[in-house]
């Protein structure tokens, strides 16, 4: 089961009001999101990730292709209120207070008698205390908390969040996580865009790049950032440094930490056991991943 | 809840919170507090036998009560009328721009609503706002003014209805130009443009025959039948007001015209809105 399936998507704005010339935001995404995953979408300003959201949400229609957002078209009104959003720099109505907001976004919501579930939500971003003040006194901190609690309103069966932490203080980054790994134990898919790439790292598993309007690769972690063939092993302490690099291990980044390559599970087996006949002690095997961010970097290159 | 219903009360909340409906109603409250006070009208069989305004007597002739109040009704229903147009105009340019802001409509549009419902609602916000703002002034004054007096009436009411009506046409447009610019001051000026023009459209008939026939008094003709009629209702409300006869197949022509226009200005202002990425 797909929450996410876009095919061949393009999108061109318009420079003119007679439709001439114009810019190509989207060049025939095409992206499959399973249900219950946290799919992190990565690439540099320009590459087209908000328009792509937007047309998730139907903010922005598409100018080809075809997308689908929990079966069915984000332009049906049933679909969306599946979906909880947080745009990238939510404006907030300064006037009201964060509870009557909430209060306000619930009734758009179609939520019946909402107020345990507005207070349950303020509650668990942290602002069960600052619900009654004005949201124009708000730091930009706590008005991004405000509007991650909107999307959380109704428990949504699909989350997309526009840099969710953007503004918000290193611990109110942890608690953001915290609520967002619940949400994904509840069984809600996440969809998160954010130039953090290590928040991304740490809420999301599955990535796509996305760079000059197109997919360009995507999967696991592992999948993006491993070589395959390329393994991070550590020994325990009083290995024979020396000998190990004479098997063709490596030293890593920190101590007992080495690199080695194997074409396969055999080769890889063969080698650890060598390394063994040294007296080395395997205490943790596991790919060797580069930096997302160098991943990131190579693939916007290519692209 | 209806998505246009739910739109519209919220805009209803948040102009509660605004400084502008604030010093609104306020002002409104203390000018009815200051005649509630400060205005003694003494009644005898039915006339008005003197007036004091803070105890001090003002000349007028004894005449009927209900006579007497005329004018007073009928400055009523001209100052709500051009005033309240005036403050309609102003105060209520920044809602149709403040719902497309950046940031504010990709979350709205993302929520399980119809676009035409989040214009639709706004429209239907705003007529209850000018609604409830005309029928507090003249309900204020027709209840305090029957009190001191005995005579009741709700033709200060339906002058004040009249008022809302036509605001709401003019608001038509200021919607269509905030959907088609996103920006309060265009959206004010068209709605500033509006009214003057209106006034104009008013005495169509009369500056018509000023015209030499040719091109200028065709393209006059042209322009000012479309546009709402502001002096001539506002003629309109003052008769009613007053108590004077008014043609009702002359006013149900204006207001059809009124509304005419208006659902006109609703739905450029629609077609815009569903057709525009954000």
């Amino acid at each position: 089961m797909l929450a996410i399936e876009a095919t061949d998507l393009r999108k061109t704005y318009a420079r003119s009001l007679l439709g001439r010339g114009g810019h190509e935001a989207l060049r025939g995404l095409a992206l499959a999101v399973p249900r219950g995953s946290a799919f992190g979408l990565i690439g540099l300003n320009g590459a087209g990730k908000t328009t792509f959201i937007k047309i998730l949400l139907g903010v922005v229609r598409p100018t080809a292709g075809t997308v689908r957002v929990l079966g069915g078209s984000p332009d049906d009104v049933a679909v969306r209120r599946r979906i909880g959003y947080l745009p990238e720099r939510l404006q907030l109505p300064p006037h009201l207070s964060g509870r009557a907001f909430l209060a306000s976004v619930a009734r758009l919501k179609g939520l019946g008698s909402a107020e345990a579930e507005v207070g349950r939500q303020l509650g668990r971003v942290g602002l069960a205390g600052d619900a009654a003040r004005r949201i124009g006194g708000y730091s930009k901190g706590m008005r991004q908390r405000l509007g991650l609690a909107a999307a959380l309103l109704g428990a949504p069966e699909l989350l997309v969040l526009d840099e969710p932490t953007d503004g918000v203080d290193p611990l109110g980054r942890a608690e953001v996580r915290h609520v967002l790994a619940e949400e994904r134990a509840r069984g809600a898919t996440l969809f998160l865009n954010s130039h953090l790439l290590s928040e991304t790292e740490r809420v999301c598993d599955r990535f796509g790049i996305l760079a000059a309007g197109r997919l360009v690769r995507q999967g696991t972690l592992t999948e993006l950032c491993g070589s395959g063939t390329r393994w991070r092993v550590r020994f325990a302490p009083g290995c024979d440094a020396a000998a190990l690099a004479r098997l063709g291990f490596f030293a890593g980044d920190e101590a007992g930490a080495f690199f080695c390559e194997a074409d396969d599970a055999a080769a890889l087996d063969a080698r650890l056991q060598r390394a063994r006949e040294t007296g080395a002690l395997l205490v943790e095997l596991q790919p060797a991943l580069r930096d997302l961010e160098q991943v990131l970097a190579e693939a916007v290159e290519a692209a | 809840m209806n998505g246009t219903i739910a739109v519209a009360l919220d805009l209803l909340r948040e102009s509660i919170s605004r400084r502008w409906f604030l010093a609104l109603g306020a002002a409104i409250t203390l000018v009815l507090v200051f005649l509630g006070l400060a205005l003694r009208l003494d009644v005898v069989d039915g006339a008005l036998a003197a007036t004091r305004l803070f105890g001090t007597a003002l000349d007028n002739d004894i005449r009927s009560v209900d006579v007497a109040l005329r004018p007073v009704f009928e400055a009523a229903a001209d100052a709500i009328f051009y005033g309240g147009l005036a403050f309609g105009v102003l105060a209520c340019a920044d809602f149709g721009p403040s719902l497309l802001a950046p940031g504010r409509i990709e979350h709205l549009l993302a929520l399980p609503v119809r676009r035409h419902e989040l214009l639709a609602g706004t429209y239907l916000g705003v007529l209850l706002l000018a609604c409830a703002g005309a029928l507090y002034g003249a309900g204020g004054l027709a209840l305090i003014l029957g009190a001191k007096t005995g005579v009741w009436t709700l033709r200060p009411l339906a002058a004040a209805l009249l008022a809302a009506v036509t605001f709401t046409a003019i608001y038509g447009a200021m919607l269509a130009a905030a959907v088609f610019a996103r920006s309060s001051a265009l959206s004010a000026a068209v709605g500033a443009a509006l009214f003057v023009c209106g006034i104009v459209a008013g005495y169509r008939d009369e500056l018509l025959a000023a015209f030499e026939p040719g091109v200028g008094r065709e393209a006059f003709a042209g322009i000012t039948l479309v546009l709402p009629r502001v002096s001539a209702l506002a003629r309109t409300a003052a008769d009613i007001a007053a108590s004077r006869p008014v043609d009702l197949a002359v006013v149900a022509a204006m207001l059809a015209g009124v509304f005419a226009f208006g659902f006109a200005m609703l739905a450029l202002a629609v077609w815009r809105f569903e057709g525009r990425d954000f």
